[in-house]
């Protein structure tokens, strides 16, 4: 008589790639919502990326740990990136920084070895700075956006506070943002797989 | 064609969820697979169709099981899948693809088959399944029995030697399942090998060679079809199986017992995106009385139900309780809907915490008489979600009782419920008219609906809701 | 004109061509400081959306470029200034990413995904990605679904406040979760992870009208680096 048990590999097999699928369009969505609110004004959309990071942590976390495997997160990060592209939402930039947020997150899970709560929450930090893309064309093209608008009849007390906004203070506070909610969002999601997920068994008990 | 050698099984270290399994199914065999809910009739079509070991993690194997030549804990999955198609029961969870065209030709090119061949090949499925209807149609715009159909095309398609189906109609109507009993037959008549595990038998009278009955996880007896198919009605009950031959709704109208307490449906219309869902409804119910509500498919039985708990407006017509118009705020609040998929509608963290969400007045003696009396006071410390689809739609019932609501409305309870636990939920709702709640019940489960209802109205396409 | 498929669904472009276009519009876009540029591009889609039968949403797109324009050139100079301080960032920003939002519109009503996905394969885009992107694309739809369920379910019961948004996110949670379970099983029993390059019964073909659309897209792509 054999006995067999099929060992667990590293590579991504159908059933993760399929899961992967499930979370990002979860993830995407959430991301959505909140990118439809920050065109409200422009503060909420210097805030958007710390919005989203503490909403998304949920999805994140689930797939993470239903997903211990190299490449989840970077194919979550491609498929949103891709989808806002093709429906021309995202600029360069923002493929730019979220490409390098995705690649961080994926080296912090490698070297975390995937597991750990704690390792997976800091790769959310890092995956969810890269929305910061977004907003961040206002301090790159800051000379010829603020020309731009200033043709446009803008007040000069509106230019110098919007000025006074894209100053550096504000950027690292935009860039921590996210990191900092996004821990937040890890934390809740953590509680949440206490009350819920672990309890009903759909997702694994973090290792330390 | 498949040879299951000493099989034992478990999902984890501890416990067997089969046990010293053998059986021999020869080519062109036709073979039921039956027993009560756990009995393990699923987990054997797993062990065929690969799914054990390949997609079950930590699970523990032995013995060994060889289809179409293969020994399938060694072979991968997409080798097996060549040659070994398989149907489950979720019609929404079956597909990749948001159009119906592709979702054929997936397997096919999945095995990367030549263009021309794939062309040939979906004619010829679209020719022998007569399954034209389902060409060129968006997934989100078919029923559940198109989605069932479609999945079973697109099996077809890839032409396997064994088809494996697991529970492929608890969640269809009769016409559906006639649909399926057809598909068999074609295989069948092709030579082609089937596994089907079901609780729903009567429709596989003539197309079956054998019946599997298990339980706890063995294999109890072997039954060829005929023999199978002549058990006697006490002998079927004792074994927990659904009825062997097909049901008609039988007119068992009980004399009105006056009551005062009535709900009044009056030319009840509804709209989606502009067009009629179904025909001006009128009918009423009394205070501890049971009214099915039947009809195929699509017609707008959700919708209707959905209409009357106030979840959707109405376009025209109106609903009353005890001779008062209800607005949709107090329709909301005087009805309790039972859904389909109870899934969306478990919030707690507990079975007794979703109680007491639920609870009009903080009442620990009422939630725990009313877990007793659903045989789920010894989960009450579980999560909703690690229950089994049967505790969970028994559950959904519970806490739909707590909210102390007048109208009750069950939609599709039994979808995939064994003749016991059918049995069991069938009693709960007798118990909840004898508390004089109203009642309503929608259901394509024949059998279910003689077993409980005192009343059954038939929704058509085009005309008005007749009384049977 | 537009050639129609058996499905019915017009196909108007290959999708490699969309695609590629959807990629030199942004390209353009964000380099150009040319309102000629601007325009040029706005043209070329706009004859786009013409040629396969857009005509009207087309014509939405271009009304509201012309609003905005109207809006930072003759509005904004004379508004109260509190309006123009909150708006006209924005404004400036919706209409950098308009021809990008409208070529996007195209590409979702006029090129179905199953050709995106064509177009993925033959671009040699690995297996890994294309069956992720295709199930996010599915489940979509599923989550508005999901979502419906779980409202009516919330009406019929009292929960208010916080616990709404957690009986939101949990039951979607556990959907989706075993949704995954249920479709993973369905698509392993169907081959999916046979690692044979995958076929198609569509074959695609470029034909001149896709060089000619690639050449005016290069073109824009272009003018827009050397125009100032």
């Amino acid at each position: 008589m054999t006995a067999i048990q099929v060992n667990i590999s590293r590579k991504l097999k159908g059933k993760d790639l399929i899961t992967i699928g499930i979370f990002s369009a979860i993830y995407f969505v959430f991301n959505f919502i909140f990118m439809l609110v920050s065109g409200f004004h422009p503060v909420l959309w210097i805030l958007m990326p710390g919005l989203i990071a503490l909403f998304t942590g949920v999805p994140y976390m689930i797939m993470a740990s239903k997903v211990q495997k190299p490449g989840a997160i970077f194919l979550m990060g491609f498929i949103t990136g891709l989808i806002y592209f093709a429906t021309g939402m995202f600029t360069v930039i923002i493929l730019i920084t979220f490409a390098l947020a995705c690649v961080l997150a994926e080296a912090v899970r490698y070297l975390t070895k995937y597991k750990s709560f704690a390792g997976n929450m800091v790769s959310f930090a890092v995956f969810s700075v890269g929305m910061i893309g977004s907003p961040l064309p206002v301090w790159l093209f800051k000379d010829s956006f603020f020309d731009q608008i200033s043709e446009q009849g803008m007040s000069t007390e509106y230019l110098s506070s919007l000025n006074a906004l894209a100053n550096n203070t504000i950027l690292v506070v935009m860039i921590l943002a996210p990191a900092v909610l996004a821990i937040a969002g890890a934390l809740i999601a953590r509680a949440l797989f206490k009350k819920h997920f672990e309890k009903a068994g759909i997702v694994k008990t973090w290792q330390r | 064609m498949i040879d299951i050698n000493n099989v034992s099984f478990g999902y984890n270290r501890e416990g067997d969820t089969l046990k010293n399994i053998n059986l021999h199914i020869g080519k062109g065999e036709c073979v039921l697979l039956c027993g009560k809910s756990g009995c393990g009739k699923t987990t054997l079509t797993k062990l065929v169709n690969g799914l054990i070991p390949h997609f079950t993690e930590n699970c523990r194997l032995e013995g060994e099981v060889v289809a179409a030549g293969m020994e399938v804990a060694r072979t991968e999955l997409y080798e097996l899948s060549k040659r070994i198609g398989s149907v489950f029961q979720n019609p929404k969870s079956q597909f990749f693809n948001l159009d119906s065209d592709s979702e054929l030709a997936f397997g096919l090119e999945n095995i990367g088959a030549s263009p021309e061949y794939m062309r040939e090949r979906l004619k010829t499925v679209v020719n022998e399944l007569n399954v034209e209807g389902l060409e060129h149609r968006s997934i989100f715009s078919m029923s559940g029995g198109e989605k069932q159909a479609l999945a079973f095309a697109s099996v077809f398609a890839m032409n396997p030697d064994i088809y494996v189906l697991d529970e492929p109609t608890a969640n269809l109507d009769g016409e559906a399942i006639e649909v399926l009993r057809r598909q068999i037959g074609k295989i069948k008549h092709q030579g082609k090998t089937v596994l089907i595990a079901e609780h729903r038998i009567y429709f596989l009278e003539d197309l079956i060679d054998r019946a599997v009955y298990m339980g706890n996880g063995e294999i109890a007896r072997i039954y060829n079809g005929e023999e199978f198919f002549s058990l006697s009605e006490e002998q079927r009950v004792k074994m927990g199986l659904r009825k062997l031959s097909k049901e008609i709704p039988s007119v068992s109208r009980l004399p009105g017992r006056k009551t005062g307490c009535e709900l009044v449906v009056k030319e009840l219309c509804c709209e989606f995106k502009g067009i009629p869902v179904f025909d001006p409804v009128s009918f009423s119910a009394e205070a501890g009385e049971i009214v099915g509500i039947t009809g195929c498919n699509g017609v707008g039985k959700s919708s209707l139900m959905r209409c009357i708990a106030g979840l959707v407006k109405q376009k025209s017509g109106k609903v009353l309780l005890n001779g008062k118009i209800l607005t949709l705020r107090q329709r909301n609040k005087a009805c309790f809907l039972v859904m389909q998929d109870v899934n969306h509608q478990l919030f707690g963290d507990s079975v007794w915490n979703e109680c007491e969400m639920s609870a009009v007045y903080d009442n620990r003696l009422k939630i725990e008489d009313i877990l007793r009396a659903f045989d789920l006071y010894s989960w009450k410390d579980s999560h909703p979600m690690a229950l089994s689809g049967g505790q969970k739609q028994r559950l959904a019932i519970a806490s739909g009782i707590l909210t102390d609501k007048r109208i009750l409305i069950f939609d599709e309870p039994t979808s995939g419920l064994d003749y016991e636990h059918m049995l069991a939920v069938s009693r709960v709702i007798r118990k909840l008219a004898e508390r004089q709640h109203i009642i309503l019940i929608v259901t394509h489960d024949m059998e279910f609906l003689n077993v409980v209802c005192d009343r059954t109205i038939m929704l058509t396409a085009k005309e008005n809701g007749r009384e049977a | 004109m537009a050639e129609i498929n058996k499905n019915g669904q017009i196909i108007p472009i290959d999708p490699r061509t969309a695609l590629l276009l959807l990629l030199l519009v942004t390209i353009a876009v964000f380099s150009q400081h040319s309102f000629y540029v601007e325009i040029a591009t706005l043209l070329v889609i706009f004859g786009l959306f013409l040629y396969g039968g857009l005509a009207e949403s087309g014509l939405k797109f271009v009304l509201q470029f012309g609003f905005l324009l109207l809006l930072q050139y003759a509005i904004f100079p004379v508004a109260p200034k509190l309006f123009t301080d909150t708006f006209s960032i924005l404004a400036a920003y919706a209409r950098k990413v308009l021809p990008c939002a409208m070529m996007g519109a195209f590409l979702v009503k006029r090129i179905p995904m199953r050709y995106i996905v064509l177009a993925m394969r033959k671009w040699r885009f690995p297996q890994k990605l294309i069956i992720p992107l295709s199930v996010t694309i599915r489940y979509f739809p599923a989550i508005r679904e999901e979502m419906g369920y779980i409202r009516d379910a919330m009406k019929l019961r009292r929960i208010s406040g916080a616990a709404r948004i957690e009986a939101y996110i949990v039951p979607l949670m556990f959907s989706a979760a075993n949704t995954a379970e249920e479709l993973g099983a369905a698509a392993v029993t169907r081959g999916i992870e046979n690692p044979a390059p995958k076929t198609s019964v569509i074959e695609l073909r470029l034909c001149p009208r896709d060089y000619v659309l690639i050449g005016c897209g290069i073109v824009l792509a272009a003018a827009a680096f050397h125009l100032r």
